[in-house]
C-alpha cells in the first residue's frame, strides 16, 4: 500500500515550540523527528526562537562546550589506559579464554533479573514507603528504648504492630495501589491469587521484623513480643475479606481504624495515670492471656473460612 | 464460527447506563469500535476483558460464560488486552515489563524470553528493548502496552485506543500488523479515527450513547455515506457514512420512545 510521506509543516513546527500542540499530536511528531532529520531541523530551529526556550538552550549549549573542553584536557590519558587494557584483553582471550555464547549469557542476565524483578514486583508496598515506615517503627521504638529510656516502648510497638500488614495490604494491591491493575485484573493471576501473593510478601517482611524488635526491648510485665501476631493476622485476613465487599482502600481503612480505635483511643482519653500506662493496660486486655489469644486465633480462621467461600468475588472485577 | 458472543449486555457506571441491550456476535478477523465520547466503546472493551463487571446480560468467550468464575481463568490466558490507559513499575524496562505480564498470563517460564522478543520486535521497539518505559515516549509506551497484549498470541485481542499517540507511519505499519494478527485471532480495535477503521478492519460495530448504531463492513459504512448525497459531514466517504449512521440511529429514537 503507498502512503504519501509525512512531514512536519512550519505551522506544526511553531505550535510544538509554543506548547499549544496537544499532546497525541506533539507525540506523534517526536516520533516522526527520530527518524526525519529534514523536520527535525524545522523544529529545532522554531524551539530556538520561542521565547521560553530560546534562552535555556542557549545556555546548556555554552554549559556543555564547558564541559566538552575540560573533558578534552582529561582525554588523553583515560584513552592511553583504555587502549592498553583492551590490548590485554585481547591478547588472552583467544583460545585459553571462551567467551560464552553471547545468547546464553544474554539470558541467563534476563533471568536473574526477572527473578529479582519479580520479587520486587510481588508487591508495590514492599518496593515503596511502606517498608521504610516499618523500619522507622522497629528502629524507632529501639531508639526510645535505649536511647532515650522509655521503658515502655514494647506497648507502643504492639499497638502499632497490627496496622503494618494492613497497611502493607493497603499499598500492594487495588486499583489505587498497583499501577498495573487494570492489566493484571485481565490476567490469569489477578484478583485473589494476586492479593494473596502480595500479601503474603509484605507478612513475611514485618511478622519477622516487628517481632524481632519486640524481643530486644526490655520487657516489663506487658504481654510477650509474639502477642501480636495472632491479632496481625486476624486484622490482615479481615482486610482481605472486607475487600471483597468494599475494596481494598475501604476495607483496610475500616480494620486499621477499628484497631487504633480500640487500643489507642482510650489510652489517650483515660484519666486515670499516663497515657503509657493505660496504653500497657489496654492491650494487656486485648492480648494477654490465652482468652484473648484464642478469640484473636478464632477471629483468624473464621475470616479464612468467608475469605475462601467468597474467592469468587475477588476474580471479577472492582465495584463501580 | 463467533470467538466472542454478548447478548443483551448492561452496563452501569454509578447512575449511568454506559451500555445498554448489546448484542454482538465476533469471529475471528479484525472489528473496528467507533463511535463518539462517551458511547461506551471502553466499558465494552473491559466487560470483555473480564475487568468490568455487568450488570445484566450473557457474555460468552471462545465458548466459555465469562460469568462463571471457574470459567475466567482459562479465558484470560487467552485474552491479550491494551486498556485504555495503564501505569507500569517506574524502573522497569521494555523487556521486563512485557515479562512481567508474560508471567501474569501464565505463560512457562521457558518460553517467556522468546515471547518477549518477538513481542517487543512486533511492535518495533526491538531496539528499545532494554530502555526504562519512563524513558520512553507516549507513543512508544503504547506500542509496549501493545507488545504486552500481544506476548501470549492471544485468540482474542482487545485494543482500545491502540493508535493515538502513533505517528502516521507507524499506524500504517500497525494497520499491517493488525491484519496479521487478525487472520488468526479475533481482534476488536475501539478507535475515534475513522480511517484507521477503513484501512485495516474487516467488521465496522458503531456505538453511540451505550447501543449498537449500525453494524457492517468498513464498504457499507462508505456506502452509507455515498447515500446520504454531498451534504453530509466528513471528508471521505466512510466519514460521511459514520455521521450518516449515527444520524440515522439517533432520529427514530424520539417518536418511537
Amino acid at each position: 500500500m503507498s502512503t504519501t510521506p509525512w512531514h512536519t509543516s512550519d505551522d506544526l513546527a511553531a505550535r510544538y515550540a509554543d506548547g499549544s500542540l496537544p499532546e497525541s499530536e506533539a507525540w506523534s511528531l517526536e516520533k516522526h523527528l527520530e527518524r526525519c532529520g529534514a523536520c527535525a531541523a524545522r523544529v529545532s530551529a522554531a524551539v530556538r526562537q520561542s521565547p521560553a526556550a530560546g534562552p535555556v538552550l542557549a545556555q546548556i549549549r555554552e554549559a556543555v562546550l564547558r564541559e566538552t573542553a575540560l573533558a578534552k584536557a582529561v582525554r588523553p590519558e583515560a584513552r592511553e589506559a583504555g587502549r592498553a587494557a583492551a590490548h590485554e584483553a585481547h591478547r588472552v582471550s583467544p583460545g585459553t579464554l571462551r567467551i560464552p555464547p553471547a545468547r546464553s549469557a544474554r539470558r541467563a542476565r534476563l533471568w536473574s533479573s526477572f527473578l529479582v524483578r519479580a520479587l520486587w514486583a510481588a508487591g508495590p508496598a514492599v518496593r515503596g514507603a511502606w517498608t521504610a515506615a516499618v523500619w522507622l517503627v522497629a528502629l524507632g521504638a529501639l531508639a526510645l528504648s535505649y536511647g532515650a529510656g522509655v521503658d515502655a516502648s514494647r506497648p507502643l510497638l504492639l499497638a502499632l504492630a497490627p496496622l503494618a500488614p494492613v497497611a502493607g495490604v493497603a499499598l500492594s494491591y487495588g486499583v489505587h495501589a498497583d499501577p498495573l491493575h487494570e492489566i493484571a485484573a485481565a490476567t490469569p493471576s489477578g484478583g485473589l491469587r494476586l492479593m494473596l501473593t502480595r500479601t503474603a510478601v509484605v507478612l513475611a517482611v514485618s511478622l519477622p521484623l516487628l517481632t524481632l524488635t519486640g524481643l530486644l526491648l526490655p520487657a516489663a510485665g506487658t504481654p510477650g513480643a509474639a502477642a501480636w501476631l495472632l491479632p496481625g493476622l486476624a486484622l490482615t485476613l479481615a482486610s482481605l475479606t472486607l475487600a471483597g465487599w468494599v475494596g481494598c482502600r475501604a476495607a483496610t481503612a475500616l480494620t486499621g481504624g477499628g484497631w487504633s480505635c480500640a487500643v489507642l483511643v482510650p489510652a489517650l482519653t483515660a484519666s486515670g495515670g499516663p497515657a503509657l500506662t493505660e496504653l500497657a493496660e489496654q492491650l494487656d486486655r486485648c492480648l494477654a492471656g490465652p482468652r484473648a489469644q484464642g478469640a484473636w486465633g478464632a477471629a483468624a480462621l473464621l475470616c479464612a473460612a468467608l475469605l475462601a467461600a467468597r474467592r469468587s468475588a475477588y476474580d471479577h472485577m472492582e465495584k463501580p | 464460527m463467533s470467538t466472542i458472543r454478548v447478548s443483551g449486555l448492561r452496563v452501569r457506571h454509578r447512575r449511568t447506563v454506559a451500555l445498554d441491550a448489546v448484542d454482538l456476535d465476533l469471529g475471528p478477523g479484525v472489528h473496528g469500535l467507533l463511535g463518539p465520547n462517551g458511547a461506551g466503546k471502553t466499558s465494552l472493551i473491559r466487560v470483555l476483558a473480564t475487568v468490568a463487571q455487568p450488570s445484566a446480560g450473557q457474555v460468552e468467550i471462545l465458548g466459555e460464560d465469562v460469568g462463571e468464575p471457574a470459567r475466567r481463568g482459562p479465558v484470560r490466558a487467552r485474552l491479550g488486552y491494551l486498556p485504555q490507559e495503564f501505569g507500569y513499575y517506574p524502573r522497569f524496562t521494555v523487556r521486563e515489563f512485557v515479562a512481567y505480564v508474560a508471567w501474569l498470563k501464565d505463560i512457562p517460564a521457558a518460553d517467556v524470553p522468546a515471547a518477549v522478543d518477538l513481542a517487543v520486535r512486533r511492535v518495533g521497539l526491538g531496539d528499545r528493548a532494554d530502555a526504562k518505559v519512563r524513558t520512553l515516549s507516549g507513543g512508544m509506551i503504547r506500542r509496549v502496552g501493545i507488545a504486552q497484549a500481544i506476548v501470549n498470541e492471544p485468540d482474542v485481542l482487545l485494543l482500545d485506543e491502540p493508535t493515538a499517540g502513533l505517528d502516521p507511519e507507524q499506524r500504517v505499519e500497525f494497520r499491517a500488523l493488525l491484519r496479521e494478527l487478525g487472520a488468526r485471532a479475533t481482534v476488536l480495535v475501539s478507535t475515534h479515527l475513522v480511517e484507521d477503521v477503513a484501512a485495516a478492519c474487516t467488521e465496522v460495530t458503531l456505538l453511540d450513547a451505550g447501543r449498537v448504531a449500525y453494524r457492517g463492513t468498513p464498504a457499507s459504512l462508505s456506502a452509507v455515506g455515498e447515500a446520504s448525497g454531498p451534504d453530509g459531514i466528513g471528508d471521505s466517504p466512510i466519514e460521511r457514512g459514520y455521521t450518516a449512521a449515527l444520524r440515522a440511529h439517533r432520529a427514530p429514537l424520539e417518536p418511537t420512545r
